[in-house]
């Protein structure tokens, strides 16, 4: 009963609160802004071959107000030092005109992206030469997201269509993976799939590509959500963008962008850079470390042993 | 409470790598160098072959466990050169000659390196390379103290390898005089097992001690007693060439899981030596060539046995090739 009250007075106040707490937020106006993406028209016309059926008879509000999805995430940016073993980010938002009856949820579905810089990859493939496993082919990808987590309050098949998620980069099939020029006329296109598909599945092996389909995204309010990410120790260092889409009826009403910095610092900044930007140096430094640490160790041992 | 505290310290203890960009357990890598220590002062060997071999399976990339094992190589062997130094049990200006070849070779190896990485084959070349050389260096070992182990039950002598003798190597031209060593010998041949030992260096992440001390005995005849302090010599110079050679063209030194390394390394060392003094020396050779022959075996496996992922993923190095 306590929580039920609780909850009712956070509902009631829920939107003004983040209204009032939202751009008073440390760090909240920075360089890197949110942006707000422009609410897509929802179509009349039914998308996908696959598109769930709709849960309730209810029209959709015809000339209410328009749904409206802002989010932010908990920490603007991540620092990589020496000790860096992952960061948990926390991504809340609010729904503005929230139809929710109740703070359960189920009315609206949300989607959380959070995207890693996009790198160039070399993907290659092992054969049998003469017993011996060798990489015999590779395919070069132009730009692959070094790290790519989604949470979502229900499968993400069971919020949208296909192209539905294709037209928003939702899901692993639909990463944008483009094989650099000199490949893509050299394999087959099933040989391609099957690369892209190695790419995926390595990428989470490494947990760098993550799905949080089980209550990813939880309703705290009849308009507040949260989601938390746990970004691993490996997550490469880079810009991060958060997506998050509003959902209903398997369409998307409105969408959001937050970005989040990802970079070296402290002693690992430092190492990082010097080793990249001036190798000489570093190599030299490299040499007489080793140089110095060996004969401390030697003398400090002479001492011990008489 | 306590797993809290069990945890802090956990966390503590892991260590992110600049170079190899990843996060691992600081412990476990201060106990990998100290174990590999250990047997290096046991056995009294370079221990590259099995620290490189180490850091691969541990997942780091075998690039940085190239380019890393050379500096902790540096480290490790700096203080045995200057003690060889002292007690005037080093031919300078063999050692020189072997530097020389060695640099050359390492210049070639780094190069070597970069245009392997590029084509996906780095990985393959290094596993191929310890398997041969492991697998032939840890064959003639083992042959050879099984031998002598037989000899000393059987109460015969060793019977000491007749020296003077000529062969091709005394034919060739650039002749030069190795005072300390007792030789007129052309400059060549050392050169070129400097060259050798450099290559190595650069592709493997070892010193070369293994390969450089018997074809100093065996084909150049440098008298036993000056091998050792020499062969150290030429680590010392061509290895910490290699680290700076592998910093500038491939990027692949971490400073950070060098130190970690050569800490361990240092305090195993210390032990290795005070347990080495106790075995025989056939038995010694006999348990070295054993542990040779089993790390060849390991890296024969993982080449010939059906991996679980045919495919890999990586980095573009340096453009397309």
């Amino acid at each position: 009963m306590r929580g039920i009250s609780a909850a009712r007075i956070c509902l009631a106040a829920s939107v003004g609160v983040f209204l009032i707490l939202g751009p008073a937020l440390p760090e909240a106006r920075g360089p890197s802004e949110p942006t707000q993406i422009a609410a897509k028209k929802r179509p009349t016309v039914r998308m996908g071959p696959r598109r769930p059926p709709p849960r309730t008879l209810m029209p959709p509000p015809a000339e209410g107000p328009v749904e409206k999805v802002e989010a932010d995430v908990s920490t603007r940016s991540v620092e990589v030092t020496t000790g860096f073993t992952g960061h948990e980010i926390l991504i809340f938002g609010a729904i503005d005109n929230s139809q929710q009856p109740g703070e359960e949820g189920g009315y609206y579905d949300v989607v959380v992206v959070v995207e890693g810089t996009s790198l160039p990859l070399v993907v290659r493939r092992k054969s049998d030469v003469a017993g011996v496993w060798v990489n015999t082919s590779s395919v070069m990808f132009a730009s692959v997201p070094s790290y790519y987590a989604i949470a979502s309050t229900r499968p993400i098949e069971e919020i949208a269509g296909p192209l539905v998620l294709e037209r928003a980069a939702i899901g692993f099939a639909h990463i944008k993976m483009t094989p650099a020029p000199g490949y893509r006329w050299s394999f087959h296109d099933y040989e391609l799939a099957a690369f892209k598909a190695a790419v995926i599945r390595l990428k989470q092996k490494e947990g760098l590509y993550v799905v949080k389909a089980k209550d990813g995204v939880t309703f705290t309010g009849r308009s507040l959500f949260r989601s938390t990410i746990s970004l691993p120790a490996n997550v490469p260092v880079g810009p991060l963008v958060a997506r998050t889409y509003l959902f209903r009826n398997g369409e998307v009403l409105s969408a959001h962008i937050a970005r989040v910095t990802l970079e070296r610092k402290g002693i690992e900044r430092l190492v990082h850079n010097f080793a990249f930007r001036y190798p000489l140096s570093y190599g030299l430094v490299a040499v007489l470390i080793a140089v110095l640490s060996g004969l401390l160790a030697s003398t400090y041992f002479r001492r011990e042993t008489g | 409470m306590g797993t809290l505290k069990g945890l802090h310290w956990a966390r503590l203890m892991n260590i992110y790598l600049p170079i190899a960009e990843m996060s691992v357990n600081a412990a476990l890598f201060l106990g990998m160098g100290c174990a590999v220590g250990f047997l290096s002062g046991l056995f009294g060997v370079g221990g590259g072959f099995l620290l490189t071999p180490l850091l691969i399976f541990m997942g780091i990339p075998s690039a940085v466990a190239v380019g890393t094992g050379s500096m902790q190589i540096v480290a490790s062997s700096v203080s045995g050169a200057i003690a060889q130094y002292r007690r005037n049990n080093v031919d300078v200006k063999m050692g020189i000659v072997l530097v020389a070849g060695g640099i050359v070779g390492s210049v070639i190896g780094v190069g070597l390196v970069k245009i392997l990485r590029q084509i996906g084959q780095f990985d393959l070349f290094v596993s191929l390379s310890y398997v041969t050389f492991l697998g032939a260096v840890g064959a003639l070992m083992l042959i050879e103290s099984v031998g002598a182990i037989r000899k000393a039950s059987s109460g015969q002598p060793a019977s000491a390898r007749k020296t003077g003798q000529h062969s091709w190597v005394h034919g060739l031209p650039f002749k030069m005089r190795f005072h300390r060593s007792k030789l007129y010998i052309s400059a060549v041949p050392p050169a070129l097992i400097g060259a050798f030992v450099g290559f190595m260096a650069a592709l493997m992440g070892v010193g070369g001690g293994f390969v450089m001390v018997p074809a100093m005995i065996y084909l150049l005849r440098v008298p036993t007693s000056v091998v050792i302090g020499t062969s150290l010599f030429q680590i010392v110079f061509v290895m910490a060439a290699t680290t700076l050679l592998q910093a500038i063209q491939n990027k692949t030194v971490d400073v950070v899981l060098a130190l970690l390394l050569i800490v361990g390394g240092v305090i195993g060392a210390q032990f290795g030596v005070v347990a080495g003094g106790r075995l025989k020396g056939e038995q010694l050779r006999f348990l070295l060539a054993a542990l040779v022959l089993l790390v060849c075996l390991r890296i024969g496996w993982d080449l010939v046995s059906r991996p679980s992922e045919i495919y890999s993923i990586g980095p573009v190095i340096g453009g397309i090739l």
